[in-house]
Formats: C-alpha cells, sequence, structure tokens
C-alpha cells in the first residue's frame, strides 16, 4: 500500500475542487501502472473524519491538523519492496514534492489454529 | 553538411548504443553516464581525425578501436591508486570488448534492463535508451512524456545502476530465466506505447512497435525463449497487420468498425497464425488469451460477423488471471456486440464508480457509443462531450467531435 501524506491543515481550508486542481495530473501515473499490471486501486480520503478510541466516543481526531497526515492511499502490486519503492518515487506528487508516500506491504493475516 | 558528417551522423546512428552497450559489459568500473561520454568522445575526435585523415576503410572499427583506448586510459586513470588490478582490467577488457559479441549482448542488456526492482516504466525507458538507442528526446516523443520527466527517471536509474551494478553484472543463469516474464512486459509495453501512443498528434509510432518486433524476434532467436514468446509474437504481428487500416486517406482514426478490412496486411496475418500455431502448450498466459482475441478480429470477414461470443469468453479468462479494469472494459465492449447488453451496461456503469475510469475518455466514449445505438440521444451526448474533454489527441477529439455530429440536435 502506497500511503499518501500531506499537511491535512493546508489543504483541509482549501474547497474539494481546489485540493485536486492544485496538484498534479495523476492519470498517466495511474494509466501506465494498469497498463504494467501493477495497479488495483486507490483513492482520496475527506480531510474530516471520526476518531474513535476505548473511552471517548467520536471526535474529529489529531490527525486533522497533522503536518504528515494521511490524504490517501493507492493499492498497488509490486515485484518486490524496492520496486514498490520506486514507484512510489515515480508518483507525480512526489516528484513535485507535494506530498510524501509511505511504502507498506499489506502483511496477510495469519490466524492462530484452534487447538 | 558536408560527406564526413553524414557518414559520421550515419555511424551514430548505428553504433553509438552499441558502444556503450560493449563498454558497460566491458568493465565494471565504467557506469552508463560515463560509457555515454567516452562514445560521445570517440565521435567527436572521429570528427576530428576523419576531416584531417579520411575516413577509414573499415570506419566501425576504428570507432570500436578508439573507444576501447580511451575507455582503458580512463580506468588507468582512476586506478592509478590500485596499480595490481591495472593488468586484469585491462585482459578482461580484450577479450570481453568484441563487436561480434554485440548481437548477445543486447539481448544480456536487455535482461539487465529487466531488473525485478525498477518499475516498469523505468524498465521500458533504459531499455528504450541502452538497448534500442533512443535518444531522451524521442523517448519523452515517443511515451508521451516530458523531457524534464525522462531525465529525473534516468537520474534516479542511473543511481541505482551505478550502486548495484545492475546493468554491469550478469544474473546468474537461472535468475534469467525467471526475469523471462519482465523481458516480455518490456516488450509488450514498448509495442503498447508505439500503438496506442498517449501524446502528440501522431497516434500511431510504428518505429517503437518495430523495435519491439525486433526484440522479440531476437529473444526467439536466442535460447532463453519459451511458448509466451511465441504467443507475445503472435500478438504483436496481429495487431501490426491492423497497422495501415487504422487511419483513414484523410488522415482520420477510424476504429474497429469502420476500417477497411481489405487493406489488412494478410501476409502478416499469416504469419501471426504460424507463431500462435506453435505457441500453444497447456500453460495459458496473458499474451496466449490477447493474440486469441486480435486472431478472431483478424479473422472476421466484417465487424457484425465476428465472433463476439468467443472473445467474450477469452475476456473472462483474461479477466481472472489479470484482473485490470482495461480488461473489464474490453470485456464489457466485447458483450455489448455480442448482444448481452444488460451484461454490458452493468459493469460500465459499475466501472464509473472507480476514480481513475470516471476520468478515462474510453470508458465515456462507449457508454456515449452505446446510448448512441440504443437511441438514447440525450445520455449519450452527455458522456461524448465528458470524453472529448478528457482526451489530449486532437485525433480523437475529432473522431468523437464526427459521433457527435450522428446525434440530432436537442
Amino acid at each position: 500500500m502506497l500511503i499518501v501524506r500531506e499537511d491535512l491543515k493546508r489543504i483541509g481550508r482549501l474547497k474539494t475542487e481546489d485540493r485536486f486542481a492544485e496538484g498534479p495530473d495523476m492519470t498517466d501515473w495511474i494509466k501506465s501502472l494498469i497498463e504494467s499490471g501493477n495497479y488495483i486501486g486507490g483513492e482520496p480520503l475527506a480531510i474530516k473524519g471520526r476518531y474513535v478510541t476505548q473511552n471517548e466516543v467520536l471526535s474529529d481526531g489529531p490527525f486533522i491538523e497533522a503536518k504528515e497526515g494521511i490524504s490517501g492511499y493507492d493499492i498497488i502490486l509490486a515485484e518486490n519492496l524496492e520496486q514498490a519503492t520506486a514507484i512510489a518515487q515515480s508518483c507525480p506528487m512526489v516528484m513535485q514534492g507535494f506530498a510524501i508516500r509511505e511504502v507498506r506491504p499489506m502483511q496477510p493475516f495469519i490466524f492462530k489454529s484452534p487447538v | 553538411m558536408d560527406k564526413i558528417q553524414q557518414e559520421t551522423d550515419q555511424l551514430y546512428k548505428q553504433h553509438f548504443g552499441k558502444l556503450v552497450a560493449s563498454l558497460l559489459y566491458a568493465s565494471h568500473d565504467i557506469d552508463p553516464e560515463t560509457a555515454e561520454d567516452i562514445v560521445q568522445d570517440t565521435f567527436s575526435a572521429a570528427l576530428i581525425d576523419w576531416r584531417l585523415q579520411g575516413i577509414p576503410a573499415n570506419s566501425a572499427g576504428w570507432l570500436y578501436k578508439v573507444c576501447r583506448n580511451k575507455a582503458l586510459n580512463k580506468i588507468k586513470r582512476d586506478k592509478r591508486l590500485q596499480p595490481l588490478t591495472e593488468k586484469q582490467d585491462q585482459a578482461t577488457i580484450e577479450t570481453r570488448f568484441s563487436e561480434s559479441a554485440f548481437d548477445d549482448q543486447q539481448l544480456k542488456l536487455l535482461f539487465a534492463c529487466a531488473h525485478p526492482d525498477l518499475t516498469p516504466k523505468t524498465q521500458v525507458v533504459i531499455t528504450l535508451k541502452y538497448v534500442v538507442n533512443l535518444r531522451v528526446e524521442s523517448i519523452a516523443k515517443n511515451l508521451g512524456m516530458s523531457i524534464d520527466g525522462v531525465d529525473k527517471l534516468l537520474l534516479r536509474a542511473r543511481q541505482k545502476i551505478r550502486d548495484e551494478k545492475i546493468l554491469l553484472e550478469e544474473p546468474h543463469p537461472n535468475a534469467l530465466k525467471q526475469r523471462l516474464s519482465i523481458v516480455h512486459k518490456i516488450i509488450y509495453l514498448t509495442f503498447n506505447e508505439g500503438y496506442k501512443s498517449t501524446a502528440g498528434k501522431e497516434i500511431l509510432r510504428e518505429d517503437l512497435c518495430e523495435e519491439a518486433l525486433l526484440l522479440n524476434k531476437a529473444l526467439l532467436e536466442s535460447s532463453m525463449s519459451n511458448k509466451e514468446t511465441l504467443a507475445l509474437h503472435a500478438l504483436m504481428l496481429f495487431n501490426s497487420a491492423r497497422f495501415k487500416s487504422r487511419i483513414s486517406d484523410s488522415g482520420e482514426l477510424l476504429d474497429l468498425e469502420n476500417q477497411d478490412r481489405s487493406i489488412w496486411n494478410q501476409d502478416l496475418i499469416q504469419l501471426a497464425h504460424d507463431f500462435f500455431t506453435r505457441s500453444q502448450c497447456e500453460v495459458v498466459s496473458t499474451y496466449h488469451l490477447e493474440a486469441a482475441i486480435a486472431c478472431l478480429h483478424c479473422i472476421a470477414p466484417s465487424f457484425e460477423q465476428t465472433d463476439w461470443r468467443t472473445i467474450v469468453g477469452l475476456y473472462a479468462r483474461l479477466l481472472h488471471i489479470f484482473p485490470n479494469p482495461f480488461v473489464e472494459l474490453n470485456y464489457a465492449i466485447a458483450k455489448y456486440y455480442a448482444g448481452e447488453k444488460r451484461g454490458a451496461f452493468e459493469i460500465l456503469n459499475e466501472l464509473q464508480k472507480n476514480t481513475f475510469l470516471n476520468q478515462y475518455y474510453i470508458l465515456n466514449m462507449a457508454l456515449g457509443k452505446f446510448h448512441l445505438l440504443e437511441g438514447d440521444h440525450k445520455l449519450a451526448r452527455a458522456y461524448l462531450l465528458k470524453a472529448q474533454q478528457q482526451t489530449n489527441l486532437q485525433k480523437e477529439k475529432d473522431f468523437i467531435e464526427r459521433m457527435l455530429g450522428k446525434i440530432k440536435e436537442p
């Protein structure tokens, strides 16, 4: 998973159209990943959400002010972590300094077998 | 331009990449940037020398020799501090540096470009740069990237190539076998870039398609190829057979339905068929399925008489082993023509929910066209206008304009 991290405080102040208009065009990048069979899916995330913990019920959470908060994600298929990293590096948002990408392999869940 | 300049330019085109490739294999101490500098230097020297002395009989041989000496001098300079290894280097360089080994070297270099740590796009770019020998400007033009974008990508790749000696070290034979599928993908993507190029005025770049076919042919002639290589070759040939019919005499883009089938190249179709027959095996790859689909299009007497049912089935199998929104889109289109209209609209409507596909003009064009065929002119118009805004290619904009012309004014 390629997590997008951006200054949420700043983009939180923008109108939705402006938020997507200011960044680079991602179409070609995604298209080339689809063509090469590396792309699975992904979406931007809205800035406002809810934060749930054991005691506290709901709040906007600390993330809405975060300097490098999560603002979207893409799920890709890569040969290895190095290739995934190289793909993240080639993201136009990263190349033009709009965002940071966090590369996290998805870990298959392992059930503890019942005795 | 004088004769010497002309001849040198000619040699430059033919030998630049080969010289760089042979330098990279000649020594582990040369990185791609240095190799290019040395070759560039060799050509400048050639121009000066040949203006004075005239062009030697074996001009290519002259280039290889001068290039080799320049490389040796460079290594000697760099290695002053380690004089003990110098001798050994000289020996390796001389045995490895030979003009005749080139064909093999091109293939070796191709496999080196298929390094699993590089992104597919980077693999294609460095293949075009170091194996096919294109200049940065033409790579940018061919792949619809900016020159700056290609430079940045190459810069990153060069760092990695240098740090990990990617182009310089030949992988173990077992590792080479594993890379075959990446090599296939590089060739396939190169062909596709030529076939449906994404930017600029040109919609078809036959050069790139030809390069892909040549690379694959070299692969077929080596011991590295397998049945998938044959299927890939068949696929590319089937598509090449339709090259000429995709653009009308007046330069308009034509879709499959309106292409003049009589100018499809029957020799190429036959040749593709031979490769396709030879590719049959138990394991069916995406190339096999795509070749089968291309084959059914090529042998259909008309658009209406195409075996759409079988094509739908093939797309379904393709989706199973290669889930991908583009394939799904084609699956829906085939379903529509096979008469399964409801199923087709269901998939297309579902695809609209995909953030990316919704921005993709082909999806909206297909929806526009099908609504037009179903008689819903209002919806058709809305989709076509949306599609028209989403493509940057003038020929495609014109194509949609002609479809809009068929709609009655509201």
